[in-house]
């Protein structure tokens, strides 16, 4: 079930706030960036992606809910390919440490 | 626990208006990702159908819900069952499901006795989406006054959540 690439719009409008007044706050210039972003034609930047978590009062993980699922994906599966680099490393302590963090990752437990 | 049908995942409602349309999106168990009202000039059926097509490419819903145009107690105007039929339509070539749900399946889900006003229908979803729609509820009009448009918000918001609730009956 994917998700959309972000919920700015729904965020918006929940707080009735126009377009230009979320951009006024970002500290753009018009409302046109924000417009952008949420047709998702536009990623914002980092300090951008926080200004948005100040304003909404939620996690960027929450409000780029799609973005953020397509990048954990993109990680769970690198981890996976590092937890089996590592699986080729003179076995240690610190490796067997290392391999159980990315697997987790790979599986996706929290740690 | 309760399963959503995950092709019903994100749920799309029309409710076509003389003006335009209301909107509304659904996605998860109740999280309204988006709605709202459209509103058409010139040849309202082509635009309408325009704008329609942009939501389904931007939302890219599981199920599009529309009340039934054609159903028995049905009083809407020949251009709105043309329109609804358009958007089926095109729905289904865009590869979209639809739903339709008669307004007397509308009312039977909010009412008990199935007795009940276009306001009261709209107060009661506006209580389950406070944040978002309270403060969307036009007053409630007197005899002389033509209805609000941000009526038809309500309408669409009536429609997803007949669906997810026949899914959650479903489901449980």
């Amino acid at each position: 079930m994917a998700q959309l690439p972000n919920y700015l719009r729904s965020n918006r409008k929940r707080l009735a706030l126009s377009q230009d007044e979320v951009a006024f706050l970002l500290g753009t210039q018009s409302g046109a960036k924000v417009c952008r972003y949420e047709r998702f034609t536009r990623e914002p930047g980092l300090e951008t992606a926080l200004a948005f978590e100040v304003i909404f009062q939620r996690s960027a993980s929450e409000l780029f809910g799609g973005l953020y699922q397509k990048v954990e994906q993109e990680v769970m599966v690198r981890a996976q390919a590092l937890a089996e680099r590592t699986d080729r490393q003179k076995p240690n302590r610190q490796t067997a440490h290392k391999r159980q963090i990315l697997t987790n990752i790979a599986n996706k437990v929290l740690n | 626990m309760n399963q959503i049908n995950p092709k019903h995942f994100r749920i799309l409602a029309i409710a076509p208006s003389t003006r335009g349309f209301g909107f509304a999106v659904l996605e998860g168990q109740e999280m309204l990702v988006d709605w709202g009202v459209k509103t058409v000039k010139g040849d309202k059926n082509a635009q309408s159908l325009k704008k329609v097509e942009e939501m389904i490419a931007h939302y890219q819903p599981g199920v599009l819900v529309l009340e039934d145009a054609s159903a028995k107690n049905s009083r809407r105007s020949p251009r709105i069952r043309k329109l609804s039929q358009q958007i089926i339509k095109m729905a289904v070539t865009r590869k979209v499901s639809v739903k339709l749900f008669s307004r007397d399946q509308v009312m039977k889900t909010f009412f008990a006795d199935g007795q009940g006003t276009k306001h009261a229908l709209a107060e009661i979803i506006a209580k389950r989406f406070p944040e978002e729609l309270g403060s969307r509820l036009p007053p409630k009009r007197k005899a002389w006054m033509s209805e609000d448009s941000r009526m038809n918000i309500f309408d669409a918001v009536a429609l997803v959540l007949i669906l997810r609730l026949k899914d959650l009956h479903r489901a449980n």
